[in-house]
């Protein structure tokens, strides 16, 4: 292949196209490895990736015709739902060069993602870097860009908070338990009646290190069997007094038309544990915890609401950070280019280095061949000699290169060198950024 | 040479309280350790200052009331720099470093402080300003540590979710920080309390006779025995022993002022 290549990513997401022709689109991965394959096989382009989730499917690739090579392979994907061209056409967006490199960055750090944040994509662009991979259409670029989208992720991750804030009910929870408590390893929790959510929640207490798990219900046999599936304690609902005071989090959740937790309850509990704080998650409505429970010292008490607007902080939060963490990716982009610069000149590099130590070579065993009793010390200042000619030639081209790489114009250098040492391939240089 | 060492910590401790004041609300981690830069930097002068002092009077550089705070200060920040370090407390800083910059500010020379009467020189003494030094200390950190409960403790309550709740520890891990502070500042300042008492004693024939100091700081050693044994009863967790430590370091604080403003056997 000799095109000079350019980056592109081109694709359909969760804002571009609707759900029905993303799931059409949406491949297991043997289907995928087999479209990699075809699609490098026909030339159109030098390397490829395909990034297929439930928000979005994307082709990372790098062609000479960018244009060409997206029409290709969405057609191939399109073909195996019966969708064509026409109809996938406008559903689709198409960056190239730097803008490529940022979206890329931007779809692995979750800046792209539906629930800005999440941390499933990272490792779903990874697995499809990995099929590309093992399916030889990654070449340098790709490589390059991979990793530097792999390592810029991980700075949103550690330097920006936008991913670390709870945007669910239950994962706000456990969050403002972690505020209150010094960790939550071998705190214990209560869980009062049953729920999606407040199983959710309790969950993810036991996730964090929570030990042991009080699980009571008004209907004995549904408490025993909620215990037994969440690994817990059964506590029969009669005992829930003289249960509140072992406890530090109590998670309630009942159908109960009455609060079954009053202010007067909480207060003999907080006394009975000496001041240590209770920590109270209502998820039910109506509520199961008196509001004036948030009242006593040393209790807090999270209804629904509450929780709700904890969550709808955080993604307001989220999205603050998510500047921050576009900003860092600017820089990140930055580098890559510089990078990429560099990748230019290394095949010329490599192969004018391989030239001229072939002809070394040949020369070499050439002359040694004129002188057979040779001594060994001959043979060794010949060879030395030889290899000092050589690296002396080389210096001056080798500090263009790299020196014209930086300044971004490589590719006009890498032609003349080509030209004037007779490399293979002439003309031959890696992807334009 | 050591004189204008002291300047510049004060100011180095200045700017880092400033940076570490800012830096709870702003979403920058710079301005942290801005802060933690600026305060070990002036640490080390500190250092230097107070031992260039002690080399060129020919004593142990903590003989007059405004020496001792300047010891206290620096003390202080030799604590609150492990804390956030060992124990990653770390906003300890934005809470800690304003009252020791008001603490050296205060002074009438900084944390220079320059000896205006001939200390009085005695190896009791010395001890007794040396244990009740290293309780004060203590008694600042107590202090920041309950301010910072204060503020978590009404974030939780009042169900706010900003930047300061994420930023601040969790209430537990500062709830163990007043205690720890607590208990081990108070045997230090109970202790040497009692020996200047019994030196006071020997050496006037009174223990409060005609020095606010002494008078004030009984009523603040009650304060911290009052708030410690809430605490160890179990009656005042949380947010009442908070208080109590607030109203305690009001009075070490009413107890420095009167030792250095209103003239008493301290000497000022």
């Amino acid at each position: 292949m000799t095109g000079a290549g350019v980056l592109f990513v081109a694709g359909m997401n969760h804002r571009t196209a609707p759900v029905d022709v993303r799931e059409q689109l949406a491949l297991e991965e043997e289907k995928i490895r087999e479209i990699l394959a075809e699609l490098s096989g026909r030339g159109l382009l030098e390397e490829l990736m395909i990034l297929s989730t439930c928000n979005r499917v994307e082709v990372y690739g790098v062609a000479a015709v960018p244009g060409e090579a997206r029409s290709a392979a969405f057609t191939r994907l399109g073909s195996q739902r019966g969708l064509g061209w026409r109809d996938l056409e406008p559903l689709l967006y198409t960056v190239t060069g730097e803008e490529a490199a940022l979206h890329a960055f931007r779809v692995a750090a979750s800046l792209d993602s539906m629930v800005l944040g999440e941390p499933q994509i990272l490792g779903q662009v990874k697995d499809a870097f990995a099929l590309a991979q093992s399916a030889g259409t990654a070449g340098p670029v790709l490589h390059a860009l991979m990793s530097q989208a792999f390592s810029a992720a991980k700075r949103v991750r550690s330097e920006t908070e936008v991913g670390r804030l709870a945007v669910s009910i239950s994962y706000a929870a456990v969050e403002l338990a972690r505020k209150i408590f010094d960790g939550l390893e071998g705190k214990s929790a209560l869980l009062v009646g049953a729920g999606e959510m407040s199983e959710l929640a309790a969950r993810h207490l036991i996730d964090h290190g929570t030990l042991p798990l009080y699980v009571t219900n008004r209907t004995w046999s549904r408490a025993q069997e909620l215990a037994r599936s969440l690994g817990g304690v059964a506590v029969p609902f009669d005992q829930l007094d003289a249960t509140l005071p072992m406890v530090d989090i109590v998670i309630t959740s009942t159908a109960a038309r009455e609060p079954i937790v009053t202010a007067e309850q909480a207060r003999a509990a907080l006394q009975a544990r000496r001041g240590r704080p209770l920590f109270f998650i209502d998820i039910a409505v109506p509520r199961n915890v008196e509001p004036a429970v948030n009242d006593l010292d040393n209790a807090f008490c999270y209804d629904i609401d509450d929780l709700r607007s904890v969550v709808e902080a955080n993604l307001k939060e989220r999205q603050r950070e998510a500047l921050r963490a576009e900003a860092l990716l600017g820089r990140e982009v930055v580098k890559f280019s510089a990078r990429l610069r560099q990748l230019e000149v290394v095949p010329t590099i490599v192969s004018l280095r391989e030239k001229l130590e072939s002809i070394r070579r040949a020369e070499l065993e050439r002359a040694l061949g004129r002188l057979p009793g040779a001594a060994e010390e001959t043979r060794l200042v010949m060879e030395a000699l030889s290899q000092a000619i050589v690296n002396k030639v080389l210096h001056a081209p080798m500090v263009k290169l790299k020196d014209s790489s930086r300044a971004g114009h490589g590719r006009r250098w890498t032609e003349v060198i080509s030209e004037l040492f007779g490399l293979r391939g002439s003309g031959r240089s890696g992807p334009e950024a | 040479m050591n004189e204008v060492l002291f300047d510049v910590a004060l100011t180095a401790y200045l700017l880092a309280a400033a940076a570490a004041v800012w830096s709870l609300p702003a979403r920058r981690e710079q301005l942290a350790w801005a802060a933690v830069l600026l305060t070990q930097a002036g640490f080390a002068c500190h250092t230097a200052a107070v031992v260039l002092r002690g080399l060129e009077l020919r004593r142990l550089p903590f003989m007059t009331l405004a020496e001792v705070i300047s010891l206290v200060i620096w003390a202080v920040i030799l604590l609150e720099l492990w804390l956030e370090r060992r124990q990653r407390i770390r906003p300890l800083s934005a809470f800690v470093l304003p009252v020791v910059v008001a603490l050296g500010l205060g002074l009438p020379s900084g944390l220079r402080a320059m000896a205006l009467g001939a200390p009085v020189r005695s190896g009791w003494i010395a001890v007794h300003v040396a244990l009740v030094l290293v309780g004060l200390a203590a008694l600042v950190l107590n202090f920041g540590g309950a301010l910072m409960y204060l503020l978590q403790e009404r974030q939780l309550k009042q169900k706010r979710s900003g930047t300061v709740r994420r930023r601040l520890p969790p209430l537990e891990t500062l709830d163990r920080l007043t205690i720890a502070t607590l208990t081990a500042g108070f045997p230090f300042l109970t202790v040497g309390l009692l020996l200047g008492a019994l030196s006071a004693r020997r050496a006037w024939g009174s223990v409060v006779a005609f020095d606010p100091l002494a008078f004030l700081s009984i009523l603040m050693w009650i304060v911290y025995a009052a708030t410690l044994l809430g605490r160890v009863t179990g009656h005042w967790r949380g947010r009442r022993a908070a208080y109590f430590s607030i109203v305690g370091f009001c009075v070490l604080l009413i107890t420095l002022s009167a030792g250095a403003f209103l003239n008493g056997r301290h000497g000022s």
